[in-house]
């Protein structure tokens, strides 16, 4: 079972997040008043839920907002400043985060909410005394009418019961003494005939509380109950600590008394909950239980394992029927059969566990509006983010790793991107300034675009920075704006004293390209000058599993994804044409495609060196197109991706490794890297 | 063993009260987010005893207890309430909830609370 | 959780001061036991990996994880060896990272007291001691300790990554 603390961590931050999304989308909006109520509820459980962990730091924190809210709520949003609300709610939620933050990487969340604590009730100051003198200062929680106060028990005793009086302590640290006593009223009003009992206003007034820790509840009722089972109804209350009963003289002589007139108090309350009832049953919260209920948390952990498991599931089916032995078994219809029906099974178990792996991009997304406000306010422009299709899901590993990249990005697009607001004026362009984040999916792979109506990149600008860094070879001049752009991409392009004095981006580019690539994805970087300029993350959508080409070139066997590969084939002589720098290319169909000789490029051992005796595998990536040459194809299987080893770093041309049926590792073959050039 | 319904919108605080029942002898078999559902896993359930969360989304504490005394006059609801929710407790004692903790709370106070009524 | 902790600690103080040695070429090496976690004799089948330095063999499938195996006398800068059925694979895990080693093969697991290990002679004798963090005197036998973090550390390979 998690421990308390996972879930503390796990629900608060995610209550933590949905507050931040809410105060940003109101903040634009409506402003603060949409999300008091949520505001006030999320503190509120977080307040509970700290307080039973002792993290008193955030209990406080979480409780002063509470007030805070719970005072807007009571005295409607009129005459807030919104931004100063905001700005007071985001950098508590900064700390609250950080905090929780520390719990989760097992350090005590130590961090000071004082000073957060003290703008928030400095600001609850204001508005109380903002606010006009008939208004009651105090009192959040508006007391209930003082229907059960004293006074209202004042019926005609009738007189041959005896008479009592009870004293009673609660335990100390009890809470809500004035409750505990109200409660005691409760439970033995209708069994017991009460004349009075002090403090009197124990309902309407809480700090009675305080009288009662002191002195005391003193109650005098009369009944007709043996005094054991007074004390009884007394001391149902696990709080109450002592009880003092009496037996008093008659001390009032006249009671006149109609003897009809039983002392009954209506419940009134029962009527009203009846009404209610019927209007809660048929309502739509019906639906809104169901819903909840069709869905668990699971621990991510545990869903990490089952994808291994599925992983070697599939490993080994492959090990069963491609196993030599099996050979001869192959040949009889029945096992054929049944070896079709597990495989079938097996595959779609896979897509079952891919599936509940896959999260929508939305909550990444809706991180950024954060992320612009902050810019907005810092930089003093007008950058409105525009999402879609925040709905595409991507692999939950995956999309951990697109927080931080997409972050750079957008902040990137507005300090870099988007002109100053009156350089807009000047060009014409509209005040507000817009930065999009798309997603959608595309051909098994999920592409998310970044793009800002900004100034563009500065094309001769990146070339000479380019040059000056060694980033380009001399020839560039037939250079396509692509691969101009790509070099903002690459490390040592722009450090950061460059920032303010170069106009265009590039600042820590190059660990968003590696981001993106080190969870197998790509990015491309396109721009139109005065127009803006787009950067498009191109992600798998799963890392786990994929069809893949096995391939033997000398004694190793690669994979190479099927997605890259676009056909396979054998050639004839004159299909081979070589380039005034004698490198070889392979003309088919009227299209020349340059050639990578596999066991070259990987320097190992082949026999098979003749172009038309192997296999050409035309190998395709974001429109760029090879021709692998390898010695022979030796089937299409699902392959389990597994990371290199950290120790072997990144290597050019592998993306990863995996396990063949016959238990060897084998290398899968990263198409994107092979178009780069050879170490 | 007594069954209880754990009532609360907060995951945190339904696991620590069901790890501090079962350590206790208590059965927690089912766990509600709102009134309305207490009211519906209390009909399926019928538990013996329901801790209850004051403050929740659309269908409070409050309305939980209305609606689970109109299936069951006698049910024994012990509220869950934040320091400074008096006027919420009231409510709740009125409906007839049994008694009520006051948030944070020890372990042994709720065992103790569940145990005597 | 106390319980686990003790438990811990007190494997921790069984495996202080051994070593497990192991010959290469015709020295003697020692590395912590506490790092190592298995043997594996004979050589399997090892996966080529490109662009890495020779004395990185390549990749090997160990229970369904796949760990790099760097052949010792190679990352010495000695002369290649044939493998034969003493060679051995020993598999260590030193921060999380799961390499094997190929050595000549394994020789005993020996128990060392501080004391009885010197420190290695510095560099100005002549001695290239990056690998080596302490020498061990069992009876008359000399044994190197290794020096297992700098035995992974490949500062002039990852460099030649960063230029490609």
């Amino acid at each position: 079972m998690e421990s308390l603390l996972d879930i503390f961590v796990l629900e608060n931050s995610q209550l933590i997040e949905q507050l931040e999304q809410t105060i940003l989308c109101t903040e634009k909006s409506i402003g603060i008043d949409g999300a008091v109520d949520e505001i006030f509820r999320i503190m509120h459980t977080l307040k509970g839920s700290a307080s039973m962990m002792m993290y008193d730091n955030i209990a406080s924190l979480a409780h002063s907002m509470e007030d805070l809210f719970s005072h807007i709520r009571a005295n409607g949003p009129d005459n807030l400043d919104n931004s100063r609300i905001c700005d007071l709610v985001l950098s508590s939620i900064d700390f609250l985060k950080n905090e929780i933050g520390k719990l989760e990487n097992e350090q005590a969340a130590d961090g000071d909410s004082f000073p957060y604590i003290q703008l928030i009730e400095e600001y609850l100051n204001h508005l109380q005394a903002g606010e006009s003198e008939l208004d009651a200062p105090e009192s959040i929680y508006a007391p209930a009418p003082p229907a059960l106060d004293g006074g209202v028990f004042s019926t005609p005793l009738p007189e041959q019961l005896p008479r009592y009086r009870a004293l009673v302590f609660f335990s100390p640290g009890c809470e809500m003494e004035n409750m505990r006593a109200f409660g005691i009223v409760h439970r033995i009003k209708d069994l017991v005939i009460i004349e009075d009992y002090i403090p009197s206003d124990i309902a309407a007034n809480s700090s009675s509380s305080e009288l009662i820790k002191q002195n005391g509840f003193d109650l005098v009722f009369s009944c007709s109950l043996p005094a054991e089972e007074i004390r009884n109804l007394f001391i149902k209350d696990p709080f109450v600590d002592s009880l003092e009963l009496s037996v008093l003289e008659e001390e009032y002589p006249e009671t006149a008394m109609t003897s009809e007139e039983e002392p009954h108090i209506p419940p009134v309350e029962e009527r009203d909950c009846s009404v209610e009832c019927k209007e809660a049953g048929a309502g739509s919260g019906l639906h809104l239980v169901n819903n909840r209920g069709n869905h668990i948390s699971v621990n991510l952990q545990k869903l990490d394992l089952l994808m291994d498991l599925v992983g070697e599931l599939v490993i080994s089916q492959a090990m069963i029927s491609l196993n030599p032995d099996m050979s001869l078994a192959a040949q009889l219809d029945g096992f054929q059969k049944a070896a079709r029906q597990h495989s079938k099974i097996i595959n779609e178990l896979q897509d079952i566990v891919m599936s509940i792996r896959m999260v929508p991009l939305d909550m990444t997304f809706q991180k950024m509006h954060r992320i612009v406000r902050d810019m907005n306010k810092k930089l003093g422009k007008n950058v409105v983010l525009e999402i879609s299709g925040q709905d595409t899901e991507v692999d939950k590993n995956i999309i951990d790793h697109l927080s931080d990249p997409l972050m750079h990005l957008i902040r990137n697009a507005i300090d870099h991107g988007i002109e100053s607001p009156e350089e807009r004026a000047r060009l014409g362009k509209p005040a507000e300034a817009r930065v999009r984040l798309e997603a959608k999916n595309e051909s098994g792979d999920v592409y998310i675009l970044v793009s800002d109506d900004g100034a563009g990149l500065d094309r001769e600008k990146i070339l000479a920075r380019a040059r000056e860094r060694g980033l380009l070879s001399t020839k560039d001049r037939d250079l396509s704006d692509a691969d101009i752009y790509s070099c903002i991409l690459r490390p040592g392009f722009s450090t950061c004293d460059q920032v303010s004095e170069f106009s265009g981006r590039g600042v820590g580019m190059d660990v968003v390209a590696s981001n993106i690539e080190g969870v197998g994805g790509a990015v491309v970087v396109s721009s139109t000058p005065g127009q803006g300029t787009t950067v498009s993350l191109k992600i798998p959508l799963t890392l786990a599993i994929i069809n893949g080409m096995q391939v033997r070139v000398g004694q190793s066997i690669y994979i190479i994804p099927i997605t890259s590969i676009r056909e396979s084939l054998k050639i004839r002589k004159e299909n081979i044409l070589h380039d005034p720098e004698g490198r070889e290319l392979i003309m088919l169909r009227g299209q020349c495609y340059p050639v990578i000789r596999l066991y070259q490029h990987f320097r190992i051992k082949s026999d098979q060196k003749d172009l038309t005796q192997g296999i050409i595998i035309i190998a395709e990536n974001d429109s760029r197109s090879v021709c692998l040459f390898v010695d022979a194809l030796l089937g299409e299987q699902q392959i389990v991706v597994k990371a290199l080893p950290r120790y072997l770093g990144k290597i050019k041309g592998i993306g990863g490794c995996t396990l063949l049926g016959t238990g060897q590792a084998s290398l899968i073959l990263d198409v994107a890297g092979l178009f780069e050039q050879p170490a | 063993m007594k069954t209880v319904l754990v009532v609360d919108d907060a995951l945190f605080m339904r696991h620590s009260i069901k790890l501090a029942l079962e350590k206790n002898g208590f059965k927690v078999v089912g766990e509600a987010t709102n009134g309305l559902e207490a009211a519906e896993k209390y009909a399926e359930l019928f538990p013996d005893l329901v801790t209850m969360d004051i403050t929740m989304p659309d269908y409070d504490g409050i309305e939980g207890v209305k609606l689970i005394k109109q299936i069951n006059a006698n049910a024994k609801i012990i509220m869950i309430s934040a320091m400074g929710y008096e006027s919420f407790v009231m409510d709740a004692i009125m409906a007839g909830a049994a008694g009520f903790l006051v948030k944070p709370f020890k372990e042994e106070k709720i065992v103790e609370v569940l145990k005597a009524i | 959780m106390a319980d686990v902790k003790e438990e811990l600690s007190q494997e921790e103080d069984t495996q202080k001061g051994k070593f497990l040695t192991f010959l290469v070429g015709r020295e003697e090496y020692g590395i912590e036991i506490k790092y190592v976690t298995e043997i594996i004799g004979g050589i399997q089948a090892i996966t080529e990996v490109p662009e890495v330095p020779p004395y990185v063999k390549g990749i090997i499938n160990l229970r369904g994880k796949i760990i790099p195996v760097l052949d010792v006398n190679l990352r010495f800068k000695k002369e290649a060896r044939e493998y034969d059925d003493r060679t051995c694979i020993i598999v260590i895990d030193i921060y999380d990272l799961c390499v094997g080693l190929i050595v000549d093969h394994v020789a005993e697991v020996v128990a060392m007291a501080d004391e009885e290990i010197a420190p290695p002679p510095d560099a100005r004798s002549g001695f290239h001691s990056s690998y080596i963090k302490g020498i061990g005197k069992v009876g008359t036998a000399v044994k190197l300790i290794l020096d297992c973090q700098c035995l992974l550390n490949h500062d002039d390979f990852s460099s030649l990554h960063q230029i490609a």
